[in-house]
């Protein structure tokens, strides 16, 4: 029960969940179509169309994983500081949080690569300490609070797009699986 | 319900005998046949990845590099000047694999598939039934092609056996492995660039960093064997040791394909080869070529030896794997086939292959054949070509040959020595698989001569040039005979031209 009533609602959860899939989804489909060309090169519509559905459902589980951060914040949180604010507070933990991951991101160019700056404790801990710094004052600063609810309310639009491409996507990959 | 009448009782005694002695029979049947399969020599294809005959001195290289494979070939057929069709691994595995050349099996961009429509033709269909296929490659690339002749294949070991870091999810999904392991190797998780996988491929990274770190690698210098691209690290002894225990479970008539991935770069030599061929005064110097990526002569002198200290620490392990396949009896009732899908270069300011120029170093690799019980070392020095290996092992393992294959059957092992036969082997990367090739090398072997041919290079405007040696007074390709316009030119020139128009005009290439 007490559990349940730290859950934000689904109105609250569904557009921080939109810029999730915004990110995440566009990331992975930029990427796609730049080496679509090399992919036409040897391979067929249905091969391509057969890989693709593979990004889709791993970036479906991707969004899901990371939606389950900001959940987890809204149980172990104060209801007031987080939960009553949820798709503020949530939204301004994602966008800057996967921006910074799209920067270590480009810094692992190959396996070979380590930047190990990232993962020292002092990097880890400036990096959390700005990130929840943003994440208050998104809270109290009208005019950020303002920006980041219109971005997460206009983002609800890449919900209706690619979440029933990921649900056909991994439908298809079950399919292939069994049969 | 109707009653058991007497003919019931008839029809079942007759029912019941006949079943019985017919169950009596059957291990008689099953028998003749096992002992028919059993007569079977078995096939074992053992490819070391981007190996150049020139570097072995199985083959008159200066340096000691391959002790083990002489020991090999005392009792085996040597082929001196074999070629592989292409000069990376999809085009010289899938020529190898279908006895095809690149311009009909169209596999000759990086990762490319085989042409769907000839995607029947290969060594484990030949083999048919009556042989069990089993077919392991560490280097990714082969396993599409795995993927691809799946229903010809009876058990396909993941890329990461015998291994210490396997893919994450690469060849684990199933009957649809070969999408999801180019979906997230090629792609999702790929080396060269940033993960497009923003959670996982960064995860996928961190995990890879651990599993390193964690990963004993003693006795490896410069770092444990890799698969370059991919995640997968290994060490020598242990895949041997893997491939050994795999042989010691064949208990019917097998055809198996074991393709290694040294010593393809990195080069990791082991402790006791590392740096042992350094200050030994040998050097090469050729001239650097327009179409070369103009790598310095002591850089590629450099990574030359650390490659042939590589190449000679795969030697000491085949041969312990050599010891168990002649001490096992092993080699009295299979044929062993020891070769490589493609060369590598340290000359002409090119370091590895994936190059357009097709000078020996690039395309010439080992091809040597050990029949059963075979006692005594046979040479043959005529030019041979990868598809010449699906027509020789069809003829071995089933006394035919399929109409389709691009090669011949190999001489001493049923074929017949043909003079003034022509080979080639060629490097189209930069062509769509489903179009007529357009920017394209091309090198004709035609006894002494090797003409090669570029079309469309930006380094010489798009123009079409030859090179021309002989081989019999130029081992080394230093003299290029094309500009001197000996008779022979231009009849090597009109053969090579109508070849590839001839191939251009087999479009469209894929059902």
């Amino acid at each position: 029960m007490f559990l349940f009533k730290r859950i934000p609602t689904r109105d609250q959860i569904t557009p921080v969940y939109a810029v999730i899939v915004q990110i995440i989804y566009i990331w992975t489909i930029l990427w796609f179509f730049w080496k679509l060309p090399s992919l036409l090169y040897y391979m067929t519509m249905g091969e391509i169309l057969a890989t693709l559905t593979y990004l889709l459902a791993t970036n479906l589980l991707e969004s899901l994983v990371i939606l389950c951060g900001p959940l987890f914040l809204s149980i172990i949180l104060p209801m007031k500081w987080f939960r009553d604010l949820f798709v503020v507070r949530g939204t301004a933990l994602i966008m800057p949080g996967l921006g910074y991951l799209i920067y270590i991101a480009y810094h692992f160019q190959s396996r070979n690569e380590y930047p190990a700056i990232f993962f020292k404790w002092w990097s880890v801990s400036l990096a959390v300490f700005i990130l929840f710094a943003f994440v208050f004052f998104a809270g109290r600063v009208n005019i950020l609070r303002k920006v980041i609810e219109f971005i997460a309310d206009r983002a609800v639009i890449f919900l209706y797009i690619f979440i029933p491409l990921s649900v056909v996507s991994v439908l298809a990959i079950l399919f292939r699986l069994i049969f | 319900m109707t009653p058991f009448t007497r003919r019931d009782f008839l029809k079942l005694s007759l029912a019941t005998s006949g079943s019985l002695a017919l169950s009596r029979l059957m291990p008689a049947i099953s028998a003749t046949k096992e002992n028919q399969n059993t007569s079977l020599p078995g096939v074992v294809i053992l490819v070391f990845d981007a190996m150049s005959a020139r570097n072995l001195s199985l083959y008159g290289y200066k340096r000691p590099t391959t002790p083990n494979l002489e020991r090999f070939a005392q009792k085996a057929t040597v082929y001196n000047a074999h070629y592989s069709a292409g000069t990376f691994t999809s085009p010289g595995t899938a020529s190898l694999l279908t006895g095809l050349y690149p311009w009909t099996h169209r596999a000759f961009n990086e990762a490319g598939l085989i042409a769907r429509n000839v995607v029947e033709r290969n060594i484990f269909q030949l083999a048919g039934e009556k042989y069990h296929r089993l077919a392991f490659s560490q280097n990714t690339w082969p396993n599409y092609f795995f993927g691809q002749f799946r229903e010809s294949i009876n058990k396909i070991l993941p890329t990461g056996s015998f291994s210490l870091i396997d893919h994450l999810v690469g060849d684990k999904l199933g009957k649809d492995s070969l999408n999801g392991q180019r979906a997230f190797e090629d792609f999702l998780f790929q080396n060269d660039a940033v993960p497009p996988s923003l959670v996982f491929g960064l995860a996928e990274r961190l995990i890879h960093r651990y599993q390193l770190n964690r990963a004993h690698s003693e006795g490896y210098p410069n770092g444990l064997p890799r698969t370059g691209s991919y995640p997968v690290v290994f060490r020598i002894e242990e895949v041997i040791d893997g491939l050994i225990e795999t042989i010691k479970e064949f208990d019917t008539p097998t055809m198996a394909y074991f393709h290694l991935y040294p010593p393809h770069s990195p080069y990791a030599p082991t402790e006791s080869f590392f740096r042992s061929f350094q200050g030994d005064n040998f050097f090469v110097d050729k001239p650097d070529h327009v179409l070369g990526d103009h790598d310095s002569v002591e850089k590629l002198n450099n990574r030359r030896r650390v490659y042939d200290e590589y190449i000679a620490s795969l030697d000491q392990e085949f041969g312990r794997l050599y010891d168990f396949l002649e001490s096992s009896g092993f080699l009295e009732k299979n044929y062993v086939v020891v070769t490589s899908d493609h060369g590598e270069m340290f000359e002409r300011g090119v370091m590895g292959h994936n190059s357009p120029l097709l000078y020996d170093a690039g395309v010439q690799v080992p091809l040597i054949i050990s029949a059963p019980g075979q006692r005594s070392r046979q040479d043959v020095y005529l030019p041979t070509v990868s598809v010449d290996i699906v027509p020789t092992l069809s003829h071995l393992m089933s006394g035919k040959t399929p109409d389709w294959h691009e090669g011949e059957v190999l001489p001493l092992l049923g074929g017949q020595e043909k003079p003034g036969r022509s080979i080639f082997t060629m490097y189209a990367m930069k062509n769509p698989a489903f179009e007529p090739l357009k920017k394209i090398s091309l090198a004709m072997r035609k006894d002494q001569y090797k003409l090669i041919y570029y079309r469309a290079f930006n380094d010489y405007n798009r123009e079409d040039r030859f090179e021309l040696y002989d081989l019999e007074g130029d081992r080394e390709e230093l003299r290029d005979l094309y500009p001197d316009d000996p008779a022979i030119t231009r009849s090597l020139r009109d053969e090579l031209l109508g070849k590839l128009e001839d191939v251009n005009s087999l479009a469209p290439y894929m059902a």
